[in-house]
């Protein structure tokens, strides 16, 4: 306690860090999953082996894959960019299948009354199917976000500036507060994180709610 | 008015689902299509709207040949009622009803307004405007349904088993209130049902299919049950069950009508 008392502007500097890696990673890992999911639902002669693949990163070691990153997309070793490809590797890894399912999800009977109506796929998509599979993909979503805010704190072993300094930092000089606060603050993070996903499903799903 | 001009419908597999049928449904005439499971009644049907194409023979609207243009745009200007509703769980009452017209770029404040008013004719209070489908009853789901279908005010309704989830009570109420709507707004409808007893009630014309899409007798109600076809059709539409062979006896002055296991169902008016 006394420790964050003296240090508790560094914490909230490393705090915004870690925000600054994940969230991007996260909206990536969205962004890049849930149309990789819907083609591995839509079409599934292409779209499953992706799926494979997909899922398969996650088996990566991470010390391997932040020295490849740099390699192939040329950012800088030490770079928060090589740190954001890294975490939104995984993230897809672990969204991927989710995001089919979500849209397996869909029930065919309201999907079909809805192309018998009129429907244009382009539609379909914005109207049916994509509200329609929010509830499994935020499940998913949440996995993701608090699987990826614990991830960034590797990048500490890199040099990349995250509540993981406090571990590393707190390990080498024997300093069990800071790494008590390290594991404590990235634990509250995702804590805040998840419930700020649930709520966003919430408002984003109301005929759940009131069903 | 709809043509079906000898069509076919042959799957991938070699399953024949309908073979060599033609019909025309005449403009603002009810036509019923009734058969079991395997008819190919809603194979049919979804030939007019697109849903399905046939492998050989034409369907045509107003002469028109459907293949003829864009599905989407034909498919909204024709109504499509099914069964359950068919409704969009995660849009309220009135969105549902305004999806079509909001799809055809009316705007959403004339295009919930609009659906208020449909609401109010298929016998709904705009209390449920803003309700889920789920917080609905069927028959409530189902009002909504036909409201949807009417909403961008099209020629042409099918309806695909419509109050076939319904319990008997609430479906007569809908069979009825089809039957006021159809009065007022005199839409050429095409109707794929099971049930003889509402192919009969509903239909200006009744369509009886064998399998794979034969039509086994094709009239009015009133020239099947005087007339059935063969035994298949009098046996499909229980010629020969006690409530169809009715009988009249004459009690204190009036005609009982009588069914055929003896029981009273109904006096004849005087004067008839």
């Amino acid at each position: 306690m006394n420790w964050l008392r003296l240090n508790w502007t560094q914490v909230v500097d490393l705090t915004v860090d870690h925000l600054l890696l994940s969230v991007p990673a996260i909206v990536i890992s969205v962004l890049v999953a849930v149309p990789i999911g819907r083609l591995a639902h839509r079409r599934p002669r292409w779209g499953s082996p992706l799926l494979g693949a997909a899922s398969l990163m996650y088996a990566i070691p991470a010390l391997p894959l932040l020295i490849i990153i740099p390699a192939v997309f040329g950012t800088p070793l030490r770079s928060s960019a090589t740190m954001v490809i890294a975490l939104s590797i995984y993230g897809v890894a672990l969204l991927v299948r989710t995001a089919a399912d979500a849209f397996a999800s869909v029930d065919t009977h309201t999907r079909d009354a809805a192309v018998a109506i009129g429907c244009s796929p382009r539609s379909l998509l914005w109207r049916v199917d994509l509200p329609m599979a929010l509830p499994v993909l935020l499940s998913g979503i949440r996995v993701v976000t608090v699987s990826t805010i614990g991830l960034v704190t590797i990048g500490a072993l890199i040099g990349v500036s995250s509540l993981g300094n406090l571990l590393t930092d707190g390990f080498q000089r024997g300093i069990a507060g800071e790494v008590l606060t390290g594991v404590v603050v990235t634990v509250l993070l995702a804590l805040v994180l998840d419930g700020l996903l649930l709520l966003a499903g919430r408002l984003l799903t109301p005929w759940r709610v009131s069903a | 008015m709809i043509q079906f001009e000898q069509v076919s419908k042959v799957y991938a597999r070699g399953s024949v689902a309908v073979e060599d049928f033609t019909l025309v449904v005449p403009s603002h005439r009810t036509v019923v299509l009734v058969g079991s499971s395997g008819s190919g009644k809603t194979t049919l049907m979804r030939m007019v709207n697109r849903m399905v194409d046939p492998t050989s023979g034409r369907v045509l609207i107003d002469d028109v040949d459907v293949r003829e243009g864009d599905p989407v745009k034909l498919r909204r200007r024709i109504g499509y009622v099914l069964q359950q509703g068919g409704l969009l769980p995660h849009r309220t009452v009135v969105d549902n009803i305004a999806t079509v017209p909001v799809l055809n770029g009316t705007s959403r404040r004339q295009a919930h307004h609009d659906a208020l008013g449909l609401l109010e004719r298929v016998g709904l209070s705009s209390e449920v405007a803003k309700r889920y489908p789920a917080q609905l009853s069927g028959g409530q789901q189902q009002r909504v349904g036909v409201a949807r279908a009417l909403a961008s005010d099209p020629n042409i309704l099918l309806m695909d088993e419509p109050f076939g989830a319904v319990d008997p009570i609430v479906r007569r109420d809908l069979q009825d209130e089809l039957l006021r709507l159809q009065a007022d707004l005199g839409k050429t409808i095409l109707f794929v049902t099971h049930d003889i007893d509402e192919a009969f009630r509903l239909g200006d014309e009744v369509v009886v299919l064998r399998e794979r899409g034969q039509i086994a007798q094709q009239g009015t109600p009133e020239q099947i049950l005087a007339h059935p076809a063969d035994d298949f059709v009098r046996h499909f539409i229980g010629a020969d069950r006690s409530e169809r062979s009715l009988t009249t006896t004459r009690v204190d002055g009036r005609l009982v009508v009588v069914d055929g296991q003896g029981r009273p169902v109904g006096v004849m008016r005087d004067g008839a």
